[in-house]
């Protein structure tokens, strides 16, 4: 039945969507010219952004021609407008010969980094909504566009989400370009590649692939483009919808693109051979593509010396499985195997679980849906709110629940331990899908015990396997194991000794480090060279 | 595509509905076993079996919120009769509001009668089933009934069966007088050729019926204590007889389990003048065939330190040193020869030669098969012990040198 | 690993074991000629260009038989272990069923997720070996004299019982490469990793025995229907590290789940091999079905599950489709092949 009705609503809202491509296009393309009476261009504009009060339009005379500015207030900056066009066009040195004015205030009068001619409606609109002005001059059919841009837009700020203890300190902002130029300036290579398009049939989001020619695989480029290109939607509003559109598997819990808020993680990605999406609009910017042991590095790793970030990587790793399976081993072992459980222990438990009347699986449940909830509800609640809510719920997931014999302390516990370490993954969006598997889990291990945990995570091993991030199979570097590639995967190598970048995804120039990187104290690297010795001594 | 998804979600999510929880069980309603004990029947019957239980809410006294645990014993002990193992556990589910749940069974205590006619019916109900744990520890009851023992509240441990097992984990361990014998060691024991199982044994200082009292754990010297004591020896699964003090000791040396333990002799005319603990022992057991007859040659080598020297005595000089030496190595040869000799008494060839001889030499092993207890009565053994002093502790020589002002 | 040791050579099961390596070698070479031969054929196809069309079939429904048996045995094998030692009151089925999802979930997301799932828990059962081997060996729980007395009745016993059943389990059950061996990518490495594979797997099958006589003794080795599963709940350490049974089901699940996959995915790329279907994919679930209910059915109990599977199965099944028929293939297509080269332009029509 859902299925059917389903099918059904796919249908109708193709329909809609030719209906509407069919008013978008427009019959003929001699209506998209610019006319020579720029009242009638003005008049036009008017019309079709309906009045729109943002629309300034400035009447000007330029020489002897009468002329027209528009531009979008807010999104252009006011100052340069009337120091570089305003101030230059009203000039009264324009000579008063007939000659081609248009040519004049193009070359002369408007000056502006970026200026160019456009004949054409579409285009015109694009450029006036993405902050330039357009100067309309009486008697040409076609219009000055000048690069104006100058919005409010949030300054550069830390990351909110990904944190780091060493490190850069500066995140993405809502603005494409800014977000660019966070990269480029990291990557000062002619090799770095931008591709810009535009997505969004109704909103025209600036999108933008960035990605390092030669060591970026071409066909995964292509991939991406290609992908890019299909998307039919009205408006991207953040990057999130370009990941939803161009993933591999919908049908998945496992985040197959990763997005991350910081330029130097993209930067070292773009270095690995990945390609960035920059969505306009979206701090977030999306790296392709993404493997799973990838969501397990933070930046940090790379940072720190790699003793250090390797162990803590071990630790990432064991706080997956914690949160993965925490609880779920918790009913498990208390409902089915308790002769796992240390006598000493499981008597323990006995006695805590003596008064509670809830069988442990629901036991369980109603504490993580219980934190689940006060996570949820932390997240959206005003900050200042946000204290009592930590108060309460420390309330309820605590001494009062256990008092009320409602949950056992070792149930608290072992659910606080879960959360703490669902914390410890650096990215978002595998911590989320940690916590989905978790319930499911829980659900096999209340039904079959250690044998369902053994189902589910076998069949999400499955799953693991079958996934593709753009051609690259998941889980690789591990299977399809790749030994060259281990040097980053549970033991990050020392950073000399990460000689190459990963094979699964750069093609090309794979070198990353030179030969004999290795750090050595001067005077023993000498008396180690043949001969040097030697010398010395003589 | 969605289609076939959606249908085999819907399918694997429909599973856990379906089914009821099998083999599920919640821990509140499990009677955990901690010990078993097993008597000579009344009325009749074979078996009289004893479950100690544990009472988890008086074991966590102090964490249960609300509960106010620790009110009453930690401990209940049920008992119910039945002619096999399997009989007597099910009449007593109709006294246990529970259900029995083996697998943290951490004892067997075996009555002495019961052990004397045998305890080869016992086993196989013990290595069959589920839960039950064949690494569980057997034990003799001597000269008390095996449910006096598992009833006995004791005061280190909540639970009296930890108690046992750790006593004997250090009697083993640190004074080398009882070994911990596993269900599976008795089994293998049993079916190994050319040799007899071994279990240890436990007994009772005090008076029994005040060991089933909360009381016995309010005094600070309680009425009942338990005891670990000696080793039992079994032929052909049945109880022949103990070996206690030194042969019990001589028979740890044998089984090479042997860690530490104390060892009195005299010097200089002065009796039990020194003690010295062995604390590193090796012992390599060889079965040769001299005149048609086995011969078992067994060396022992044993590092010691000394632990008391109350005489004169140089320990500086090297030759004093070796009379040490000797005195230890003949006093250890004294002990392992008293345990061969009792083994011999019971012909029960509880350390294992023949097994040795059947590894070593398969095909001489035919001919000795038949009656290998009889021959291992009389058969002959060498022992060669060598001891070795390595540590005298903080001190080098006694005060005793000095006391002549 | 199961149940896959030969009980009746007691403390020399080892030996057996590594002689039956070296016969599985031996073996592997008959299924790599016919593989050579074919490199582009799956046993099912080539059996119809050897023998003819007809027989060829007939003989190809026979192999699909077979390893649709195979797989409903393994799965058997698992649940059989699972309803006696943990989970004694759930229905077989409910396990069964559950372990035939996993089967068929893998299967449907085709061969090279299998391989890259075969890989990753490749790892992991290793991993759990070598905790185990040590765990036992720090528990000082190995005896090697029990391994003694060496050859006690000489090779001759050996020898029959390598070929009586330890050649035929484990390493006979690789007839499954003729099928699967044209659907590798890199088929240069195949001889090499084979190879390295069946050795790799007879030492450690060698090493389990050793272990577990070591730690068991012959009596309860021999005994005791998992005999692992005895070994590895013996340990015990430090007072909390005990009752590791779990240990063991991790590792069975994970290595029930890649042969009876195996055998399952070799049996629905046969029949629509045969049959000609475009799509595995939409036989994957009929033959599961097939393969859960056939396992249900293939025994009333345990006893009857191993009797049939130690003394039946591998003489009058096992043998001749693992040995004899695969000998014969090989000898025919040789002698074809020779034909076909000395007169070559009259033999392509027929075939």
């Amino acid at each position: 039945m859902s299925i059917l009705s389903k099918l059904l609503k796919k249908k109708h809202s193709r329909k809609k969507n030719d209906n509407y491509r069919q008013k978008q296009d427009p019959a003929s393309p001699a209506e998209l010219l610019i006319q020579r009476e720029y009242q009638d261009n003005l008049a036009r504009m008017k019309r079709e952004l309906g009045n729109s009060t943002d629309l300034v339009v400035r009447e000007i005379k330029i020489g002897q021609n009468q002329g027209a500015l528009v531009f979008i207030d807010g999104l252009v900056d006011a100052k340069t407008i009337s120091e570089f066009v305003v101030e230059t066009m009203m000039d009264k040195n324009i000579p008063n010969e007939n000659f081609d004015i248009f040519q004049y205030a193009l070359n002369k009068t408007i000056a502006l980094g970026s200026v160019k001619t456009i004949t054409n409606w579409n285009e015109l609109y694009d450029l006036l909504l993405s902050g330039c002005t357009i100067i309309f001059l009486n008697g040409y059919n076609k219009a000055i566009c000048g690069e104006t841009k100058g919005f409010e837009k949030r300054s550069i700020d830390e990351p909110s989400q990904q944190l780091s203890i060493r490190g850069p300190k500066d995140s993405f902002t809502e603005t494409l370009r800014v977000n660019t130029a966070l990269i480029r300036r990291r990557i000062k290579s002619p090799n770095l590649w931008i591709d810009s398009m535009k997505i969004g049939r109704v909103a025209q989001t600036d999108v933008a692939i960035m990605y390092i020619k030669g060591i970026a695989d071409d066909k995964i480029v292509q991939e991406v483009k290609t992908r890019l290109n299909r998307i039919d939607i009205d408006a991207v509003i953040d990057s999130g919808y370009i990941e939803q559109l161009i993933e591999d598997e919908t049908f998945t819990s496992f985040p197959t693109t990763y997005h991350t808020e910081r330029p130097d993680v993209v930067s070292s990605q773009l270095l690995e051979g990945r390609i960035a999406i920059v969505s306009d609009g979206s701090p977030y910017v999306l790296t392709v593509p993404a493997i799973f042991v990838q969501f397990f590095q933070a930046p940090d790793d790379y940072y720190s010396r790699f003793d250090l970030s390797t162990s803590i990587r071990f630790l990432r790793i064991i706080a997956f499985f914690i949160s993965l399976i925490g609880p779920s081993l918790y009913i498990a072992a208390t409902t089915y195997h308790q002769e796992m459980i240390p006598t000493t222990l499981v008597i323990a438990i006995a006695a805590q679980r003596e008064n509670v009347p809830f069988p442990a699986f629901f036991e369980a449940l109603i504490m993580e849906i219980t934190f689940e909830i006060l996570r949820e509800a932390g997240l959206r609640l005003p900050r200042a709110v946000g204290q009592a809510v930590s108060i309460v719920g420390a309330l309820v997931i605590g001494q009062a629940a256990v008092q009320a014999s409602i949950v056992s302390p070792l149930m608290v516990i072992v659910v606080s331990i879960t959360a703490i370490a669902n914390f410890s993954t650096p990215v978002f969006a595998m911590a989320i899908s940690t916590r989905l598997l978790r319930f499911a889990l829980m659900i096999m291990a209340a039904f079959i015990g250690l044998f369902g945990i053994m189902v589910g995570l076998m069949l999400m091993s499955i799953h693991l396997c079958s996934l593709r991030s753009f051609g690259v199979p998941y889980m690789s570097p591990l299977a399809p194991f790749n030994g060259e590639d281990q040097q980053d995967v549970f033991i990050r190598y020392p950073l000399w000794a990460l000689k190459n970048r990963p094979k699964y995804i750069s093609k090309g120039n794979r070198i990353r480090i030179g030969e004999n990187q290795k750090p050595e104290p001067p005077n023993q690297s000498s008396a180690d060279k043949p001969g040097s010795g030697k010398g010395n001594q003589e | 595509m969605i289609k076939r998804h959606a249908v085999f979600w819907l399918y694997f999510a429909m599973i856990p509905l379906l089914g009821g929880c099998w083999d599920q069980k919640e821990l509140t309603d499990l009677a955990f076993v901690t010990a078993m004990g097993i008597d000579k029947g009344t009325g009749g019957a074979a078996y009289n079996i004893s479950y100690q239980v544990v009472i988890p809410a008086n074991v966590a006294s102090g964490t249960m919120a609300g509960g106010g645990g620790g009110q009453g014993p930690t401990i209940v002990v049920y008992n119910s009769s039945g002619n096999t193992l399997t009989e007597a556990t099910r009449e007593m589910k109709k006294q246990i509001p529970r259900r029995l749940y083996f697998a943290h069974t951490g004892i067997i205590v075996i009555d002495e009668d019961v052990a004397r006619k045998g305890i080869m019916r016992l086993l196989d109900p013990l290595d069959r089933d589920v839960q039950f744990r064949t690494t569980t520890l057997v034990t003799v009851a001597k000269d008390y009934k095996a449910i006096d023992l598992i009833s006995t509240l004791a005061n280190l441990d909540k639970i009296p069966m930890n108690k046992i097992i750790k006593t004997l984990e250090v009697a083993e361990s640190v004074l080398g007088e009882s070994i911990q014998v596993t269900v599976d060691d008795i089994m293998l024991n049993i079916t190994n050729p050319g040799k007899e199982a071994v279990a240890s044994v436990y007994t009772m200082k005090g008076n029994p019926k005040k060991g089933i009292s909360q009381d016995n754990i309010k005094y600070t010297r309680p009425p009942a204590v338990l005891k670990a004591d000696g080793i039992a020896v079994f032929k052909e699964g049945k109880l022949v007889g103990y070996l206690e003090g030194e042969s019990a000791r001589g028979a740890v040396w044998l089984f090479n389990k042997m860690k530490e333990t104390y060892i009195n002799f005299g010097i200089k005319g002065e009796n039990n003048a020194v003690s010295i603990i062995p604390f590193k022992s090796k012992v390599k057991t060889a079965i040769t065939v001299k005149n048609g007859q086995p011969v078992a040659n067994i060396n022992i080598m044993s590092i010691f330190r000394l632990s008391e020297i109350n005489t004169k005595y140089n320990i500086n000089d090297p030759g004093q040193i070796e009379k040490l030496e000797k005195k230890a190595a003949a006093q250890i040869k004294k002990e392992v020869v008293s345990s061969i000799r009792t083994a011999q008494k019971y012909k029960s060839d509880i350390f294992g030669f023949g097994e040795q001889m059947y590894r070593s030499n398969p095909q001489q092993w035919k001919n000795f098969k038949t009656d290998w207890n009889s021959m291992f009565a009389v058969m002959d053994f060498h022992v060669n012990v060598n001891a070795y002093y390595r540590e005298s502790g903080l001190k080098g020589n006694p005060f005793w040198n000095d006391t002549e002002k | 690993m199961l149940v896959g040791f030969p009980l009746s050579l007691k403390q020399d099961a080892w030996i057996g074991l590594l002689m039956a390596t070296a016969l599985g070698v031996l073996l592997f070479f008959i299924y790599y000629h016919l593989y050579k031969m074919y490199p582009d054929l799956p046993l099912t196809s080539y059996l119809q260009e050897i023998v003819g069309k007809w027989i060829g079939r007939i003989l190809g429904y026979l192999y699909i038989l077979y390893f649709t048996y195979l797989a409903a045995r393994v799965l058997r094998d698992f649940g059989e272990l699972l309803t006696s030692t943990i989970y004694t009151n759930t229905p077989l089925f409910v396990l069964l069923t559950l372990s035939m999802i996993i089967c068929a979930y893998a299967i449907q997301k085709g061969f090279e997720v299998i391989a890259r799932v075969g890989e990753l828990f490749f790892v992991v059962v290793y991993i759990l070996a070598v905790v185990g081997f040590t765990l036992i060996i720090i528990s000082k729980l190995i005896h090697m004299e029990y391994l003694r007395p060496m050859l006690a009745n000489g090779w001759i016993p050996i020898i029959k019982t390598v070929l009586k059943g330890s050649i035929t389990f484990p390493f006979g059950e690789m007839v499954v490469f003729t099928v699967l061996l044209p659907y590798l990518n890199q088929q240069k490495k195949v001889k090499q990793v084979c190879i390295w594979g069946i050795v790799l797997s007879g030492i450690n099958l060698a090493i389990a025995a050793v272990i577990n006589i070591a730690t068991l003794g012959i009596d309860l080795f021999i005994r005791s229907p998992y005999p692992l599963l005895s070994t590895i709940s013996k340990i015990k350490l430090a007072n909390f590290i005990e009752r590791l049974d779990v240990l063991f089901m991790v590792y069975l699940m994970i290595s029930g789940f890649m042969k009876t996959t195996i055998f399952y995915y070799a049996a629905v790329i046969g029949t629509a091999d045969i049959f000609n279907f475009k799509d595995y994919r939409k036989i994957t679930f009929p033959i599961g079905v097939i393969v859960l209910v056939s396992s249900m059915m293939i025994a009333v109990n345990y006893t009857e599950h191993i009797k049939e599977g130690l003394k039946i199965v591998p003489i009058y099944l096992h043998w001749p489709m693992q040995i004899i028929i695969p000998s014969l293939l090989l000898v025919i297509g040789l002698i074809r092949k020779h034909s076909k080269q000395t007169k070559k332009p009259p033999a392509q029509t027929n075939s």
